[in-house]
């Protein structure tokens, strides 16, 4: 009997915060770390009489975010109630465009086991309210076990964008590429910041399981997960799970598992899930965006970061690693262009920002666009390092002097005393002759002959480098010293 | 079609309503009166019909993404009898 | 005569002449609502206990008292719908409308009586207890703004607020003998309006005179952005003039209706209207809406209790309103709130609209009462291409006696077919006065609606009615 092959089928829904001052649908800050329940008001707290005043920022979010995802935008878009008691939802139902997006469908390109580029596709993005948050006071902060929980509803409206694949994902790695692409993507679209440690960004999944003798298992819906970490391991639970009940010959129960990150589990969620139709949101007009708006946004798009990487690659001699670490956050790979923009040879200017550049924002716990070294700078630093005005390690001494005390290039250089192109001619002759005048008796000494050995010499020698910091080639001095003691 | 009070009462609890048998009564009639009528909507042809929205087609106005605090935040909270500290206290979420 | 007896206009007009001051109308307004309010119970809840304050004493309605129906959001004042399950709750803003007014000068008396949320059409569906009809306070007001058609009507106050998702402005205005207007649907924000059915609910206004509808109706026909299906660009006039005529218009009947049975009075009235209109150089013509007439109630309430379950979601008693404090879980919370703090029928509606929006139902009903609302707008909108207006009755009958509820719930609803069509296509409708049926001394009431913003040329056209029908009196309030 051949061994029976099993592949997943996996698809992924991804909540994404969008960036906004203000919710979706009240004036309310979206700063959720305010103090508990001060970022609240009729709206979002869905009291009676309330009517929901849709953002125009998160409309165009929303359409960066499925520019990013490859994904058209719909001309006309609705809301709808989507129906579900429970306390972190004010209203009893969440405004959503679940049944008629905002976008068409989109794909984001992923890597198979075989190193090949896949599609996998995104059948929409849609736009919708988030929740307020819930804390329970059980030991360990979680659901399980709690007697009371307590609500703060300053979350409650916020922007998300809800992004549904297809099932088109068939592996943890493929689901994590998924996830790091797309993130990557949204965030070069300037619709989020997505910050995973704020909770921007949560997943759920729909996992089943293909066997070579034809079953194809019930799907299993996998909720949440708010990490990277969190869904490859769950992905991986999952299909470890069901693998083992197909391969006893059982069957996968349909069913909605609630993934326990401590304990690394997915278990039956004992809350009911109530699969209601959704009706229209009959207090917000249908939202129209004309072909002229969608020019407009779209406009704004910058370039995505896989094909910036490429151009590196292709156009400028740069190592697909070394790209791709540049194109990983847009304000990085901004600061590099502007470097080569102004006159940096563009591998030496990559090198200098993974290495130096990106040591200190890691030691300095800075974002790049803190960094006090601009980009111009940074390219004339490597300017004068390949005209030799500069040696390597006095460009490190003045890049690390500029970074600790806020300084410009050329005050840190004069401040360091360091002379570009080095001590030589007339500079180094000056040296020469004063050194000359302040040592009579070992002039006299070299001139009357007795230093056969040279030792009176090398000494007058050691004083001119010394004067010179270090910074006169011994072989010039050497020659001019020579020259000097003729005279 | 007829629904049974068994599918009346589970309609209620997906409601967060317990009838009294009174109640369930008067509901399994009302909604089964209410059913008949609306059957006469196979009377009419509606596979060309569009859902309705208003004639003028308004489209959704957008507000400008500006914060304005709503300021009376203390008069929301007071209203309540579950506030606890800054928080809105509620009794256990998962049910066994 | 007493000055609570004066109309809006001239209240208003005597305040800014100096012939009196606001606070000897607000006392004679208190004093009338106390002489009647046993007979008639139209308050919830009373706030003149204090002298007015006056926000804007140079206001068109300064010092001009009126009352609110209980469903309307009133900033620090208790707000109820009639419902248990909101407690003593207290807005913390107002409702646009009210904002509106108060910002024109106007006081307020308190807030009044209504069947809960809306969901009723006699007054008597109330947490409060059931308001009489001041013309006979054995009888309904009529619903669900019966406390506003009341207080009008007793001589309370010159004018009040109401809302009308199925007939809740111009039924109970046609019970209690007054003038109500229902404007076309995104005319008057509804933002601080507590929701029934959200795409069929609409503020407006009652009054004893049709002058005194167009002058609130100019200060509350204002865009507001906090509601995004309130017009936006337009301007309409609502000023009063006496000069106005309706010759040439096209005013028709509806064919359909002709073979419903009226009572005596009302198919008289229909009569006397009729000949009114033509005599002032209208032309009474005849239009067909045969499926308004057949689906409109099937469709009106599968739209408005599926809109209604949603809207009713939000009552849970963790923010706000009735709740209990030792459930076991959220669930049993929950449970035991919705359970103690809904009436039955508002239950009734809600269990309606969760079955009508299941999954296996949805299509059947909730998006084919979608498509059959698209029919019925299409249809009024052909009817509004050969007539100006269409004149029909409110209700097939006076009102009946407190406690002669129709049994069969469903039968009562057909009784709305007049009113309720106008919410589904969103027009404009008057609910107007004809004059009193000589053998029981009712109020006799008739409707005119129009095309979608037609509303300054309806209240026109009720100038005209006004003056050949006559103006109702103050009711008596059950007071000899």
């Amino acid at each position: 009997m051949s061994e029976l092959i099993f592949t997943p089928v996996i698809g992924i829904e991804i909540h994404i915060r969008l960036k906004s001052d203000s919710k979706l649908f009240c004036s309310c800050s979206t700063n959720t770390d305010a103090a508990p329940n001060t970022n609240i008001c009729p709206i979002c707290m869905g009291l009676p009489g309330s009517l929901p005043h849709m953002n125009h920022r998160v409309v165009e979010q929303g359409m960066l975010a499925g520019f990013a995802l490859n994904c058209g935008i719909r001309p006309k878009s609705l809301f709808f109630r989507k129906s579900y008691f429970y306390p972190d939802l004010p209203k009893g139902h969440q405004i959503s465009q679940c049944d008629l997006p905002i976008t068409t469908a989109g794909y984001i390109e992923v890597h198979d086991s075989e190193g090949k580029l896949k599609k996998i596709r995104v059948n929409h993005l849609h736009l919708e309210e988030d929740v307020g948050s819930l804390h329970h006071s059980a030991s360990d902060g979680r659901l399980e076990g709690a007697s009371t929980s307590y609500v703060d509803y300053n979350r409650s409206g916020t922007p998300l964008a809800e992004i549904v694949s297809e099932p088109d994902v068939a592996s943890a790695a493929e689901a994590v590429e998924y996830v790091t692409t797309l993130r990557r993507r949204v965030i070069y679209s300037g619709a989020s910041e997505v910050e995973l440690e704020k909770g921007m960004m949560r997943f759920d999944a729909n996992v089943s399981m293909k066997c070579s003798d034809g079953r194809w298992g019930k799907k299993v819906e996998v909720k949440n997960m708010n990490s990277f970490k969190a869904l490859e391991r769950a992905i991986e639970f999952e299909i470890k799970r069901q693998k083992k009940i197909m391969l006893q010959g059982g069957e996968v129960m349909q069913e909605t598992r609630h993934w326990n990150d401590a304990k690394g589990v997915t278990s039956p969620s004992r809350v009911k899930e109530s699969y209601r139709k959704f009706i229209v949101e009959p207090d917000l007009p249908p939202l129209h965006i004309s072909q002229e708006w969608i020019d407009r946004v779209h406009s704004r798009m910058p370039e995505m970061p896989d094909v910036r990487a490429n151009r590196y690659v292709h156009d400028m001699g740069l190592t697909q690693e070394a790209a791709d670490i540049l194109t990983d956050d847009r304000k990085v790979a901004d600061y590099f262009e502007s470097c080569v923009n102004a006159g940096a040879n563009p591998v030496r200017a990559a090198n200098w920002i993974r290495t130096e550049v990106m040591r200190v924002l890691n030691e300095t716990q800075k974002k790049i666009a803190d960094f006090n070294i601009k980009p111009e700078v940074l390219a004339e630093i490597v300017k004068r390092v390949d005209d030799k005005k500069l040696s390597t390690t006095q460009a490190k001494e003045v890049f690390d002097y500029m970074c600790a005390n806020n300084a410009g290039l050329d005050d840190s250089v004069k401040k360091l005393g360091i002379t570009e192109g080095g001590v030589a001619g007339n500079a180094l002759n000056e040296i020469i002759a004063n050194v000359i005048k302040a040592n009579p008796d070992v002039l006299a000494e070299i001139q009357s002959g007795k230093d056969m050995k040279g030792k009176k010499f090398k000494f007058l020698q050691g004083l001119v480098m010394k004067e010179s910091k270090g910074q006169a080639k011994p072989q010039e001095v050497a020659e001019a010293l020579t020259a000097a003691l003729k005279n | 079609m007829k629904l049974t009070r068994e599918e009346v009462n589970d309609i209620a609890l997906e409601s967060r309503l317990l009838l009294t048998e009174k109640e369930l009564d008067g509901a399994v009639k009302y909604i089964n009166n209410f059913l008949d009528i609306l059957d006469s909507f196979r009377e009419l042809d509606l596979t060309n019909v569009e859902p309705f929205s208003f004639a003028e087609a308004i489209e959704c106005p957008l507000r400008e993404d500006k914060v304005i605090a709503f300021k009376d935040t203390e008069a929301i909270l007071h209203e309540s009898e579950h506030v606890d500290g800054s928080y809105f206290k509620v009794p256990r979420i998962m049910e066994e | 005569m007493e000055l609570y007896e004066l109309d809006l206009y001239d209240a208003s007009n005597g305040i800014k002449e100096k012939k009196f001051s606001p606070a000897e109308l607000f006392e004679s307004c208190r004093k009338r609502i106390d002489s009647c309010e046993d007979n008639i119970h139209a308050f919830i809840t009373r706030t003149d206990d204090k002298a007015p304050v006056i926000e804007n004493p140079e206001g068109i309605l300064a010092g001009v008292p009126t009352v609110l129906k209980d469903n309307l959001c009133t900033k620090g004042i208790r707000t109820t719908a009639a419902s248990k399950i909101l407690g003593n709750w207290k807005p913390p803003y107002d409702a646009s409308a009210w904002k509106y007014l108060r910002e024109a000068g106007a006081v307020l008396m308190g807030k009044v009586n209504m069947d809960e949320f809306a969901m009723g059409n006699t007054c008597g569906n109330s947490a409060f207890g059931p308001t009489h009809n001041p013309n006979d306070i054995s009888r309904v007001p009529g619903g669900s703004s019966g406390g506003s058609a009341a207080a009008v009507s007793a001589g309370y106050v010159p004018f009040a607020l109401g809302s009308d998702t199925g007939g809740s402005i111009r039924q109970p205005a046609s019970y209690c003998g007054v003038y109500g207007m229902k404007p076309t649907y995104g005319m008057v924000s509804r933002y601080g309006l507590i929701s029934y059915g959200s795409s069929l609910d609409q503020i407006g206004p009652f009054a004893r005179t049709i002058r005194d509808l167009q002058l609130v109706m100019s200060v509350i026909a204002r865009y507001d952005p906090m509601d995004s299906s309130c017009f936006r660009e337009k301007h309409y006039d609502f000023s009063h003039s006496e000069d106005v005529s309706i010759k040439g218009k096209r005013i028709a009947l509806v064919k359909e209706f002709q073979n419903f049975t009226l009572d005596t009075p009302i198919a008289e009235a229909m009569k006397k209207t009729k000949k009114i209109l033509e005599d002032n150089g209208a032309v009474i013509t005849e239009v067909s809406l045969p499926i308004v007439s057949k689906y409109a109630v099937a469709c009106y309430y599968a739209l408005a209790m599926s809109e209604a379950h949603t809207n009713l979601e939000r009552y849970d008693g963790v923010r706000l309103g009735y709740t209990v404090k030792d459930a076991a879980g959220i669930k049993e919370m929950f449970e035991r709130v919705r359970s103690y703090g809904f009436g039955s029928e508002v239950k009734s509606r809600i269990i309606a609209g969760t079955c009508l929006t299941e999954p296996s139902r949805c299509e059947e009903y909730y998006v084919a009462a979608t498509k059959v609302r698209t029919l019925i707008a299409q249809e009024f909108k052909r009817a509004f291409g050969e007539c100006d207006f269409i004149l029909q009755p409110v209700t097939p009958s006076l009102p009946h006696k407190i406690g002669e509820e129709n049994e069969d719930a469903m039968k009562g609803y057909e009784t709305d077919l007049y009113t309720l069509p106008v919410n589904l296509a969103g027009l404009p409708g008057l609910s107007f006065f004809t004059g009193y049926d000589d053998a029981s001394k009712l109020p006799v009431g008739l409707q005119l609606i129009g095309p979608r913003w037609s509303d300054p040329d309806i209240l026109n056209t009720g100038v005209i009615l006004e003056r050949h029908l006559g103006s109702p009196k103050i009711a008596n309030g059950g007071v000899k």
